[in-house]
């Protein structure tokens, strides 16, 4: 249902990811591994449209995604960036509210069902988004994402400074999204215990180019292939 | 110094506050949700003064030439934002310069049309006694409107939909865009109101300060300045700003000349930019 075909793409003139080609399939979970560097986060941008393509395209449910970031959002892909980028002076519930509504769905709603989700961001609605710790931001980031109700999730290094019991529940969380919604999940990761205990095969990446693909089950017995790809 | 003296400084001076902060107001808007320095905002206060003084020319109540004002400056504003501004997102000091030219073009175009010289509404003669003096309504009335005014903006951008666009769309541009926020209609519909309030200035103001071309340019430096010290936090950052800058101004003019009262506002500024380089309103945790 979701595919990037050929993509190339960087910043000004330095290409970062080039010709890299990769398919997520309805309701599954698909993680995106490799070292610092190796251009996951700009295929992540890529992906979302937050970049603009040098060469390639996105394709959702078959067909060419617009470029603007705001059309593909409302044809149901959701994007977690790292670092979370939460808007930080609005409240947590505006944060949450802002993406419901410009997706065209019930803001009220929206944010009833987020503290269904995540009860530990109860407490905080009121408080400014810029207050949370990381670990609260990444979750509000997630809950932000979805708001837009999509149907294809991009998460870019959800674990990245979040403490070990917020992993667990995230991964937890994730899960329960999947099977019961039927999102399908494109995570990248360098935590590679997160990555194996939600998905089911993995891209690797290097050098901006995709190297191999792999199920969950031939990476986790392969420990001389981590070491080698992941340096774990 | 008798009291009745000191309360009649007080009250003009606040109302001098107040008039600074109602002609600011829509400058704050479009630079703090935009990021955009509007250095036209002046000839659409302008725009809006005359608009009014047409109207009420043409036999409309004053009172409902004010709508039709603002009507009108949004409707230039949203014209300007598409042809011009939403070419040059991100790019503060071409703004700049474009914005300056639009003011040059308006206020020629005003000198064409009007001439230099236009005939004042009238203040309406009602006045308040306290102790030996009397103070004019009309500009204690601006207290009011200012109030009304922040009121009206604040419950606009914290309580409506648009109001959450608008707030996420300039604190991180980026995810605004990602979660399905179309930030170029945003930007039109937030430079339209910024327009529409500087408009609204105008009209209200008429009574005050009388339509002529070039009275964009008394606001405009002093406005300016109001939002930049104010910093990201606008709206209350302004309103702050504006009541110390503006009313210490015009206290400082009461007791000594008008030009001390200039020189306290740039001297006063000058010093809070140094201590603040980012507006007084930095480190604040507030949403606007």
């Amino acid at each position: 249902m979701f595919k990037l075909v050929g993509a190339t793409g960087g910043y000004g003139k330095t290409t970062i990811i080039r010709d890299v080609s990769l398919e997520v399939r309805h309701g599954e979970v698909v993680a995106l591994l490799g070292r610092n560097g190796v251009g996951k986060s700009t295929l992540m941008r890529f992906a979302s449209g937050s970049i603009p393509a040098m060469a390639g395209h996105v394709e959702i449910d078959g067909k060419v995604a617009p470029t603007a970031p705001e059309k593909r959002a409302r044809l149901g892909l959701g994007y977690v960036p790292q670092g979370r980028f939460v808007f930080p002076r609005m409240t947590v519930a505006e944060n949450i509210a802002v993406a419901a509504a410009a997706t065209g769905h019930d803001h009220k709603a929206a944010v009833a069902a987020a503290l269904a989700d995540f009860p530990m961001l109860k407490p905080k609605l009121d408080d400014l988004a810029g207050g949370l710790s990381g670990g609260q931001q990444q979750v509000l980031a997630l809950a932000r994402a979805l708001a837009t109700q999509p149907r294809i999730l991009l998460l870019d290094e959800p674990t990245e400074g979040v403490q070990p019991s917020i992993i667990d529940e995230m991964a937890g969380i994730l899960k329960r999204i999947n099977t019961e919604r039927g999102i399908a999940i494109l995570v990248a990761e360098q935590d590679l215990d997160f990555c194996l205990s939600i998905a089911g095969r993995a891209y690797v990446m290097e050098k901006g180019r995709i190297r191999m693909e792999v199920d969950r089950d031939t990476l986790r017995a392969d420990t001389a292939l981590q070491q080698d790809l992941l340096g774990v | 110094m008798e009291a009745d003296f000191l309360a009649t400084v007080l009250l003009s001076s606040l109302s001098s506050a107040s008039i600074l902060l109602i002609a600011t107001i829509g400058l704050a808007v479009v630079f703090g949700l935009m990021g955009v320095i509007n250095l036209a905002h002046g000839e659409f206060l302008m725009i809006g003064a005359y608009t009014a003084l047409t109207a009420t020319q043409a036999g409309v109540p004053y009172l409902l030439s004010i709508p039709i004002a603002v009507a009108v400056t949004m409707a230039i504003g949203a014209l300007v934002e598409v042809l011009i501004i939403s070419r040059l997102y991100g790019r503060i000091f071409d703004t700049m310069l474009a914005t300056w030219g639009i003011s040059i073009a308006f206020y020629q175009l005003a000198v064409l049309t009007f001439g230099t010289v236009s005939p004042g509404i009238g203040m309406p003669q009602i006045s308040v006694q306290i102790g030996d003096y009397s103070l004019a309504l009309y500009p204690l009335l601006m207290n009011v409107v200012a109030l009304l005014m922040l009121g009206f903006v604040y419950l606009l951008m914290t309580r409506s939909v648009y109001g959450m666009k608008a707030r996420a769309s300039i604190q991180v541009p980026e995810m605004a865009r990602a979660i399905g926020i179309s930030s170029s209609r945003v930007n039109t519909l937030t430079f339209a109101l910024g327009c529409g309030l500087a408009g609204f200035a105008g009209a209200v103001l008429l009574p005050i300060v009388p339509a002529t071309p070039s009275m964009g340019f008394a606001f405009v430096i002093k406005a300016f300045l109001t939002v930049v010290v104010a910093g990201p936090v606008t709206l209350t950052g302004s309103a702050l700003a504006a009541i110390g800058l503006g009313g210490g101004a015009s206290v400082t003019a009461s007791f000594l000349t008008s030009v001390a009262g200039d020189a306290f506002f740039f001297i006063v500024t000058a010093l809070l930019l140094w201590r603040f380089p980012l507006g007084i309103s930095a480190r604040w945790r507030r949403k606007l």
